[in-house]
């Protein structure tokens, strides 16, 4: 019950899995014939010189803001059991026309960037709005709407790059949209390292981490304090006993998706606005996809997202110097495939020995439970968000009819 | 007491420990061969826990369970299927689609095969037990009392020779509950062992060769059912008497709370599921809705709340049309809603009791502070609710699943109470709850009736039924076939009505 135990039981789950993840990637690494602890090394080495330890320390949180975002994303539609698996073509298109719209506007300094943020987070709104309307409305799983219309927003992406928005003369081997002038680039913190003291680095670290830092803490605040949050929990802990306390489970679907929708629809923007400043054919792409797994790795929840967001920051920086040291980067993409798969196993166990702990264990001052009339652990395995929506939307109908 | 045959199954000294409590203690059960064998306790005693054990759903920690005289170990289920032990749950676990031949073989296709063969056996077993099935019917078109038979098909395909019935009768009305001990006599005879499990006296004492009786997890004395009262066994088991749930003087007023007129709800097939539904609950009156399971009223319930779309028909509440109303509208203008089952409606299991307090009030003091929601002065209400209705829990963050069936209804009971509605919707509100419990609930809708309050009652329990309400409408397909006085009806009369062997006619309500 106390404060440090809690953190503990929430804390364990995905630290264990990802220490199974690493001894099993370990393995792999021996089978390949790469020697684990050398990779480690290189890994964990952030150079000699204070200035690239803290060039280093700024790709990783650099990395770390978009996946922020992504899983973010992500958790929001997860939080009440929907599967946006659409947030890789939320950002994609939110990304191409918030480039194609900033280089087109010319306006004074923080209007500027205001006016491509709030381009983006239409685009991404928009789309996964399209996702929403058709589970609502025809009944479509969200699952399969939004895979699919991933495949549209890329192509969408790709014609609106080399077709109306291009940028770049013809022949030019990289193709991309046209510079968006510096009234719309967000100035970098940097000048946070001399306040520290620190060695300033070549590198500029992303502005836009403040704004990925107030939209987590917005969301967590909607989440956690406000009544939409508690519809919106609700819905996802159990949709029939949402609906029946007065929940509109339709319109939860909609707003929950364009809330989704536009944050993902901010993923591209840190690489935009404070690197690339165009939107290209080399621009940034799987953050959607690393998006799920941040976010069932932080467990849904802001605060468990932003370490896992630091974490698979900090595998991806590691893929350069491992190719520099002769390792296969893939190493890095192993971890990452074998954390996830670690983190959903491990979240699993986890949420079973919680419940079953709770059903025996948690109501001592009351008569003896484990009677009939709670379900036993094996007669209602209802699973957690992970998993709950993997049989598509029949979580909202009834299918209890043997029981009549 | 022992003779020279050996038990069919004995259990000594049984004791079953989950962290931080002891589900069972010292058990003794001694099952001779060829007897039906009642046990008895409150919910929450440790009956169940004492059948998985001897099932094999779990290891008891301490004790040996002996079936005809030899001591087993049962790992797992079909451990103990293969020793003769098969169990009938309480809820049936049937697939709908699928035929009754197949139903029975599903997993035991090693036994006789999925052919002619299982066939075969199916209807010798049917034959022999008089449990008159058919093999081919679907699953779907059989009612309760039917597919009650085919569980118990299951186990005897299976090779059981002692079946344990969980609570067989909870779903029954009292025809189909003659039927199953018509049923259970013919097992006997062939030589199989029962073993019974139930809180009804009653059917216990009319069905039972020998009783024993648990008691907050342990065995606290057997009992004979041709020499013990239902009074004795009552004390036996709970130490107190039972209450009833008869009501006081009526203090049904004029003001209609709740008048649904032509309410019409469409079906799956082309039947609909609530057919032209009238009725009226006035101040201070409950109205007691009759009915065998899956004939409307779940779905009338539905129609009330605001759940499910009318196809035809208006609902008036408190001289308000609220037929377009969503559910959260309804809710806030003073409709308390206990639904039937409340591990899918009625709460969040996996979140604390607070949060549980305050689902379906979210926009309502002291749950809500403009869009916020107010954690603290939900936290100290559920703290109030969990005092005033005897909730038993650690606090108000622990999580509900923690709860027991009892303290789980009690904390739903108090919270629609807190909200002061005009209208309850009660959908059996003493399922699955113990003997305590029950009698709680009992005495706030009685307290709730008393200030005004009108009650809508869904109930199983005949009992719990004519005893509460002050107008019994009975519905049958969809429609309500009979309006009854409950001061002059029976159990059996209110069976003849709900399964349809009576004709419906309005026996002079009140």
């Amino acid at each position: 019950m106390t404060a440090v135990r809690k953190v503990g039981a929430t804390l364990l789950a995905p630290v264990l899995a990802v220490a199974i993840a690493l001894v099993i990637s370990a393995v792999v690494m021996v089978a390949i014939g790469v020697d684990p602890f050398r990779a480690l090394d290189v890994m964990v080495d952030f150079g000699d010189s204070p200035t690239q330890q803290v060039t280093a320390i700024v790709v990783v949180l650099n990395r770390a803001v978009p996946l922020f975002l992504a899983g973010l994303a992500v958790a929001v539609a997860f939080r009440m059991g929907l599967f946006n698996i659409g947030v890789e073509g939320q950002y994609r298109l939110a990304t191409v026309l918030a480039a194609g719209a900033g280089a087109a506007i010319s306006l004074p300094g923080p209007l500027h960037l205001v006016a491509i943020i709030v381009v983006a987070m239409l685009v991404g709104a928009v789309w996964a709005g399209i996702v929403a309307v058709l589970k609502v409305t025809r009944g479509v799983s969200e699952v399969i709407s939004s895979i699919m219309l991933n495949f549209i927003a890329l192509g969408l992406a790709s014609f609106l790059l080399t077709g109306p928005l291009r940028g770049s003369e013809p022949g030019a081997s990289i193709i991309t949209t046209k510079d968006i002038p510096e009234s719309g680039w967000f100035p970098s913190l940097n000048g946070l390292f001399d306040a520290l003291g620190l060695a300033n680095p070549p590198r500029q670290l992303y502005g836009f981490l403040l704004v990925a830092v107030l939209v987590g803490v917005v969301v967590a605040v909607l989440l956690k304090r406000t009544r939409f949050g508690f519809d919106l929990r609700a819905t996802g802990l159990s949709a029939s006993a949402a609906s029946a306390s007065g929940v509109d489970a339709k319109r939860m679907v909609i707003t929950t998706m364009l809330i989704s929708g536009a944050i993902a629809g901010l993923i591209g923007l840190p690489d935009l606005l404070g690197s690339d400043h165009n939107y290209g054919t080399e621009f940034t792409s799987g953050l959607g996809f690393l998006g799920i797994a941040v976010a069932l790795l932080g467990r849904n929840n802001p605060v468990g997202i932003a370490l896992a967001a630091l974490l698979f920051a900090f595998l991806d920086r590691a893929a350069v110097p491992l190719q520099i040291a002769g390792i296969p980067s893939s190493v890095v993409t192993i971890i990452q495939g074998t954390i996830v798969l670690a983190v959903v196993i491990a979240n699993e166990v986890a949420r079973r020995i919680a419940r079953r702990q709770a059903e025996s264990g948690g109501a001592v001052a009351a008569p003896p439970a484990g009677d009939g009339s709670s379900p036993g652990p094996g007669s209602a395995p209802a699973t957690g968000p992970a998993l709950t929506n993997a049989t598509g939307a029949a979580g909202r109908t009834d299918p209890t009819g043997s029981a009549q | 007491m022992t003779d020279s045959a050996p038990l069919a199954v004995e259990l000594r000294g049984i004791t079953k420990r989950f962290p931080g409590v002891v589900a069972n203690k010292d058990i003794e059960l001694r099952v001779a061969r060829g007897e039906v064998h009642a046990i008895v306790g409150e919910n929450g005693a440790g009956k169940s826990t004492l059948m998985k054990t001897l099932y094999g759903m779990h290891r008891p920690d301490e004790g040996q369970i002996l079936l005809d005289g030899r001591e087993v170990v049962f790992k797992n289920p079909a451990d103990a299927i293969a020793a003769g032990v098969g169990m009938v749950h309480q809820h049936f676990m049937l697939a709908d689609n699928l035929t009754v031949l197949e139903n029975v073989v599903l997993g035991a296709e090693k036994a006789h095969g999925i052919g002619a063969a299982a066939r075969r056996r199916i209807v010798e077993l049917s034959d022999a037990y008089a449990l008159g099935l058919e093999p081919d019917t679907l699953v779907e078109d059989l009612g309760v009392g039917d597919r009650q038979r085919v569980e118990i098909a299951k186990v005897l395909y299976r090779g059981a020779t002692t079946l344990i019935l969980d609570e067989p009768t909870a779903v029954l009305v009292p025809q189909e509950v003659d039927e199953l001990f018509g049923n259970l006599a013919e097992l006997k005879r062939e030589g199989l062992t029962v073993i019974f499990i139930s809180h009804k006296l009653d059917e216990v004492r009319k069905v039972a060769d020998s009783i024993t009786v648990i008691r907050r997890g342990t065995t606290v004395g057997t009992a004979d059912p041709r020499t013990t009262t239902s009074k004795q066994l009552a004390e036996l088991m709970v130490g107190a008497e039972l209450p009833t749930p008869q009501t006081r003087t009526s203090t049904v007023r004029d003001t209609p709370v709740l008048q649904l007129t032509g309410v019409t709800v469409a079906g799956q097939g082309a039947r609909p599921a609530v057919d032209d539904v009238t009725l009226t609950v006035r101040e201070g009156e409950v109205v007691g809705i009759a009915g065998v399971e899956g004939n409307g009223q779940a779905e009338l319930v539905d129609a009330i709340m605001g759940l499910r779309p009318l196809a035809a028909g208006t609902v008036v509440l408190a001289g308000e049309d609220i037929t377009t109303w969503s559910t959260r509208t309804r809710r806030e203008h003073g409709i308390g809603f206990i639904p039937e089952d409340r591990h899918r409606q009625g709460m969040l299991l996996d979140a604390p009791l607070w949060e549980n307090r305050v689902l379906g009030h979210q926009t309502e003091a002291p749950n809500a502070k403009g869009v916020f929601i107010d954690r603290k002065a939900a936290r100290a209400d559920t703290e109030r609710i969990m005092r005033e209705y005897d909730v038993r829990a650690p606090g108000a963050d622990t999580l509900a699943v923690a709860l027991s069936g009892g303290n789980q209804q009690k904390l739903i009971v108090g919270r629609e109470m807190s909200a002061g509605p005009k209208l309850l919707i009660a959908a059996h509100p003493t399922r699955g709850v113990d003997v305590g419990a029950q009698s709680v609930i009992w005495e706030l809708l009685k307290d709730a009736r008393a200030e005004g309050m009108g009650i809508v009652l869904i109930s199983a329990d005949l009992d719990e039924l004519i005893g509460l309400s002050d107008t019994l409408q009975v519905m049958l397909r969809g429609g309500v076939v009979a309006t009854l006085d409950p001061g002059a009806v029976t159990p059996e009369q209110l069976g003849g009505y709900m399964t349809g062997a009576v004709e419906g006619s309005t026996a002079g309500a009140a």
